[in-house]
């Protein structure tokens, strides 16, 4: 078993690290008061081509493995969540697309998110429903060639940016879950107001309104009736990305804590020398990001080189779940560590911390996950 | 014309760990260091105006073959290289000669560009005896470097001073870390530098004998201990910050 990456993926991971603690890292705290990310951090990961590292290389991709991509997503994210977030939700839709989209859909759609000239967007949640096919209101009606959808979406990621989004609506002659790649701000498109969000600043996140949006019935991806097989896919390919940030801002964390440890003194001592409560913290949480890194460094593995989609579907979620969760508790400790100055917005801690909280909520809460995984396990 | 860029493999100087006062260079990865990166930017933009090929010349251990695909992803079109576990006992004149048997076998060479020191030992041998065994001239302290017809113009930064030097080809020019500001590869760039074509051989291929001229005797990390001076305020703080070239003076 040889654990050691490779040279190309140690390379991967350098530059996105570079990129992070010289272009986004200085740019973080506005990033977060403002949630908005600069056109210039878009600008720099285009032509790094960090939002095409595992894509094709026919339609300008990298030709990476997701082992790769998630060694980027993870360096950018210690530096803002908001800008892992959209790289990671821009990337499984590629992912999709690449994977279940016909010729026509990948010719069309794959080269501008590929190059980050458009981000892509994910839409199934609606208000009443987050995972749950049967419970899609969203309708697409036929009419001629085309469908016409009415409805709405809830907590789109990315929504604000121009780009193709696919969404999972229900087909109204069949009741079924059916996938469309639609053009984001064609007519009959339109947004709320942000959500105010409590971390993951700079990630954009919105309800989209469809009123009589009409999309070219060859834009269903996965055949009439697919949008099951495509949310499941969705479930295999976006995990990954979402792991990433979580381990990012947890390793921020265990790295602030450190230096605040070695810089605090009690009685002239730094803390870290003075109390075996503060190493053994320090200790408990490396073991924790130990245990994350290799549970999502096996997943991204897996989705290289395993190919039944049960199987994945059950190690994304077992690995998001473990990986958001092991984050959580990582902060918290750091928390624990800084003490009273992590609850001042002063201290970078206190915005990891509103990162963090959000991994096991989204893209599949925690316990919607292991339930999922649960239910694999029997078949 | 041909740009040779002469590359040393080092430690991650990040990585590096200090055990006892002596740097543990156990299992540290190896990387080009950062001022071969600066001579190896102005290759590429030299190359990218006149045309031309940047060829990379290593002389480093087995892992050589790996840490080539930094530069090859940084720009460079191909690579010639000596990898070989017995280098990392070579000196500076070894490696010089080394360097030299590479070079001459490459076609239409103009200039040959070294760090003006390596990030591990920093002897800065390595260029001025490369030029004295080809017998070329050399330019040292470059800051820039630019063509005009089949001259090279090097702009030298001296201690307060610059000097501008046209300089025959071919030539060798070695660069100090102001330079340039080199770009980050991309991730298309890196994923296909293992591609590109490199040339390796060994030392048993070359049949070198190492000399002896130098001993390293002690390799020791400088003591970094906090001072713990207790200050009366503010007045005495800015004092001694000053006084430590912390702050201005």
């Amino acid at each position: 078993m040889d654990f050691n990456l490779t040279t190309e993926e140690q390379l991967i991971q350098k530059v996105a690290k570079e990129y992070s603690e010289t272009v986004i890292a200085p740019l973080a705290e506005q990033i977060h008061a403002t949630n908005d990310v600069p056109e210039e951090v878009f600008q720099g990961m285009r032509e790094l081509g960090f939002f095409g590292i595992n894509a094709p290389e026919e339609f300008g991709g990298g030709g990476g493995n997701y082992l790769s991509f998630l060694l980027a997503i993870y360096e950018l994210s210690k530096s803002s969540a908001g800008v892992g977030m959209i790289m990671s939700v821009n990337n499984f839709c590629h992912c999709l697309i690449a994977a279940l989209g016909d010729d026509e859909q990948k010719a069309t759609y794959l080269p501008k998110i590929i190059a980050g000239e458009e981000i892509a967007s994910f839409a199934f949640t609606e208000a009443s429903t987050g995972s749950d096919p049967k419970q899609l209101t969203c309708l697409a009606t036929l009419d001629g060639d085309d469908y016409v959808l009415n409805g709405s979406k809830r907590f789109i990621t990315n929504a604000s940016f121009p780009g193709p989004m696919i969404l999972v609506a229900k087909e109204e002659s069949t009741g079924r879950a059916t996938a469309f790649i639609i053009d984001k701000f064609a007519e009959g498109y339109s947004l709320s107001e942000p959500w105010e969000k409590i971390g993951v600043h700079g990630g954009p996140l919105y309800d989209v309104y469809f009123k009589d949006f009409r999309v070219p019935a060859k834009n269903i991806m996965g055949g009439l009736g697919g949008g099951m097989l495509i949310l499941k896919a969705a479930m295999v390919y976006a995990k990954v990305g979402v792991c990433g940030i979580s381990l990012g801002v947890a390793t921020a964390a265990y790295e602030e804590a450190l230096a605040f440890a070695k810089d605090k003194t009690h009685r002239g001592e730094p803390i870290v020398k003075k109390f075996e409560h503060i190493r053994f913290t320090l200790i408990e949480m490396e073991m924790k990001l130990l245990a994350a890194k290799w549970a999502v460094y096996h997943y991204a593995w897996s989705l290289d080189n395993n190919s039944d989609l049960f199987q994945l579907a059950k190690e994304a979620a077992m690995a998001k779940a473990a990986v958001t969760e092991a984050g959580v508790d990582i902060v918290n400790q750091a928390m624990s560590i800084i003490g009273s100055y992590g609850v001042v917005t002063d201290y970078k801690i206190s915005r990891l911390w509103g990162d963090i909280i959000i991994g096991p909520q989204v893209e599949g809460s925690a316990s919607t996950l292991k339930a999922m995984a649960a239910s694999i396990l029997l078949m | 014309m041909n740009y040779v860029v002469a590359m040393k493999q080092v430690p991650d100087l990040q990585q590096l760990r200090i055990r006892d006062k002596k740097p543990v260079l156990t299992d540290i990865p190896l990387e080009f260091g950062k001022i071969d990166k600066n001579a190896l930017e102005c290759a590429v933009s030299l190359k990218e105006a006149c045309g031309g090929e940047v060829i990379i010349a290593a002389v480093g251990s087995g892992e050589l073959t790996e840490t080539i695909k930094d530069g090859l992803a940084c720009g460079a079109d191909r690579a010639t290289m000596i990898a070989d576990d017995g280098v990392d006992a070579l000196q500076s004149a070894d490696v010089a000669v080394l360097l030299v048997r590479l070079i001459k076998e490459l076609d239409d060479v103009g200039l040959i560009f070294f760090a003006e020191g390596s990030a591990d030992n920093y002897s800065g041998q390595v260029g001025s005896r490369v030029a004295q065994l080809l017998g070329y001239p050399q330019v040292g302290f470059a800051c820039d470097v630019r063509m005009e017809g089949d001259r090279a113009v090097v702009t030298r930064a001296l201690e307060g001073s610059f000097e501008e030097v046209e300089v025959d080809l071919p030539a060798v020019v070695i660069v100090a870390s102001d330079l340039n500001k080199p770009r980050l590869p991309t991730v298309i760039q890196i994923l296909k530098a293992g591609k590109k074509p490199q040339e390796v051989t060994d030392l048993a291929a070359v049949g070198h004998e190492a000399s002896e001229l130098t001993v390293c005797v002690e390799n020791l990390a400088p003591d970094t201990d906090r001072k713990k001076q207790e200050l009366a305020g503010s007045t005495e703080l800015l004092a001694v910050l000053k006084e430590n070239g912390i702050i201005d003076k």
